[in-house]
């Protein structure tokens, strides 16, 4: 449930930005490791300063002790706890935010292969500092994040997963409604022919930058709402899982709409725990090891999706129900 | 008489070749003013010029008495010059309405943060949709304002990208062939709109266009174009009597 919401969120962010403005963003690693590291950077730091905790410790190397000490004003606080969440996922947006604003930089500019290309190796970068620049997760070991949702105590699981969905729902229900106003229907336009956009007025370099720092943000949201969820951060955020898989979802889906992104989501996240649950029983009948057959049926399906259905299960064009005569 | 639209010893060349060769033309107000000129002799390139989607290399463009050279495509459109393109250029996804809706100038609802506010543009959306409709029922059009663009015939999204133009209240329309490949009669009934429109609105059309045989009946003006570089201007029976416009295109 949690995986899905967190899908969700963050495959929204990116459908805003591929199959909305047509900007082929394989770098939303950054955006979401940007939203979870960042997250995961301050949020011990302001769990001390802004709780009052004495202490001499450091928030990142000493991140251990720290948090046995912020924890449990945490558990036994759960309104506090609730801000602090909160505050932790506005940080999120905008550290996902500050991200797009990096990637817009190359995106205004380049075109959409050179485009893609540059953006995935950005989110490398990121890893690289993650790992290189301790103050910020504390290197290769991660960091630990304040538990918020400790207060749930043995329905932590529940509590996690519908304040995640509740998110979710929220970025599903804005998603929906800005493709609908003159704002999404601007960005579709620049996305089916960029030169007559311009020539009807708009301006292209800042929709574009503007469409890339709300998918970040989202993304950054996204990730930092993982990183709360899991209590922990390493600098491990791979490129498959937040850039591949989430790519694959919105592709098999259906770009450009909010529908099938949710449903994308939804076939992908059941598949994928249904894959992990049963790969025990191939073990002996299948000539390789079972680990392989995740990345083998992934492969599969998104080449049967890219053959059959290159719209995606739920296109964004459908034909009109009431076929107007030729004039 | 008023000129709207001055060009003055404007040059553009790419590498080599001189696409335009200081080009000096008038445009005059409320008046249906046509270029021609064999394939290759600039016409696109100059309209490109115009409408700031490439920078002349010298030159001079005023509108009206602004003085335009230079300007992006962007400040070009909201000071009222809107273009159409040579290919049927439309927003394939979106309805013929919403292609129309895009072309509106400052609405409110474009912006990322006022777009959170329904209330501070519905209002202006409905006028918007209003302004639309009618604009295609112009156009007779009106039956098709729902369906996606991208499955339009040819001759009806010329028609969608006129309407577009026309969503911008412009005063001048630079059209880009807006009859090319489309049938003779289709191509008839385009120009007598554009001749309703312009009696009804009293905008200026500066129309490429290479069909004389269709467009001459309709127009005021003839420019000639060839190789890079103005051959004639005038009015119709005297541009095409003129021995150098046809050498130009019979190659005589």
């Amino acid at each position: 449930m949690a995986l899905f919401a967190v899908y969700l969120i963050i495959n929204i962010g990116l459908n805003i930005q591929q199959g909305i403005t047509g900007i082929p963003n394989f770098g939303i690693l950054l955006a979401v490791a940007g939203g979870a590291y960042i997250t995961a950077g301050l949020s011990t730091r302001l769990a001390v300063s802004l709780l009052g905790v004495r202490t001499n410790l450091d928030p990142v190397t000493q991140n251990v002790a720290v948090l046995q000490l912020v924890n449990p004003i945490l558990q036994s606080q759960p309104l506090v706890a609730i801000g602090f969440l909160i505050l932790f996922i506005i940080i999120g947006g905008v550290a996902g935010a500050l991200m797009g604003l990096i990637s817009s930089a190359p995106a205004v500019r380049l075109r959409e292969d050179y485009l893609a290309i540059t953006l995935l190796a950005f989110g490398e970068i990121l890893n690289v500092i993650g790992i290189g620049y301790t103050p910020l997760i504390g290197g290769p070991p991660g960091v630990n994040l304040p538990d918020v949702l400790d207060w749930a105590g043995r329905y932590r699981f529940y509590a996690g997963s519908g304040v995640l969905l509740l998110v979710a729902i929220a970025i599903y229900a804005y998603a929906g409604y800005i493709i609908k106003t003159p704002f999404g229907r601007t960005l579709k336009a620049i996305r089916d022919n960029e030169p007559v956009a311009r020539s009807l007025g708009k301006d292209i370099t800042r929709y574009r930058s503007t469409s890339i720092m709300l998918g970040s943000a989202l993304c950054g949201i996204g990730g930092a709402l993982w990183a709360l969820y899991s209590v922990a951060v390493t600098p491990t955020y791979a490129r498959f899982d937040w850039t591949f898989l989430p790519w694959l979802m919105i592709l098999l889906g259906g770009m450009g709409n909010n529908k099938g992104t949710l449903i994308g989501t939804l076939i992908f996240v059941t598949l994928n725990k249904l894959i992990l649950y049963y790969n025990s029983v191939f073990v002996g009948i299948l000539p390789f090891d079972v680990i392989w057959m995740y990345y083998l049926l992934l492969g599969f399906i998104t080449i049967l999706v890219l053959i059959y259905r290159p719209d995606g299960i739920i296109p964004e064009l459908r034909t009109p129900e009431k076929q107007t005569p030729a004039a | 008489m008023e000129s709207i639209l001055k060009v003055q010893g404007v040059k553009k060349s790419f590498g080599s070749l001189h696409a335009l060769d200081g080009v000096t033309l008038n445009v005059e107000e409320k008046k249906l003013t046509i270029l021609i000129g064999p394939n290759g002799s600039g016409k696109t390139t100059l309209i490109n010029v115009i409408t700031g989607f490439q920078k002349p290399d010298e030159g001079h463009i005023h509108y009206g008495s602004k003085e335009i050279t230079g300007w992006s495509p962007q400040e070009i459109y909201r000071t009222g010059i809107a273009r159409t393109f040579q290919i049927p250029s439309m927003f394939g996804k979106l309805t013929v309405l919403e292609n129309l809706l895009v072309a509106e100038k400052n609405h409110p609802g474009e912006s990322l943060t006022k777009s959170i506010f329904k209330r501070l543009w519905a209002k202006r959306e409905t006028d918007t949709i209003e302004k639309a409709t009618k604009i295609m029922e112009l156009l007779g059009m009106s039956e098709q304002l729902s369906t996606p663009a991208s499955l339009l015939s040819g001759g009806q999204m010329k028609l969608v990208e006129i309407g577009r133009a026309l969503m911008s209240d412009a005063n001048l329309y630079l059209l880009d062939e807006p009859v090319s490949g489309v049938n003779p009669t289709l191509a008839h009934e385009i120009f007598a709109r554009i001749i309703r429109l312009r009696e009804q609105f009293g905008i200026t059309f500066f129309i490429v266009e290479h069909r004389l045989d269709i467009a001459l009946k309709y127009v005021d003006y003839v420019n000639a174009m060839a190789s890079g570089k103005l051959l004639a201007a005038g009015p119709p029976e005297q541009v095409i009597s003129d021995p150098k416009v046809i050498e130009a295109y019979l190659g005589a």
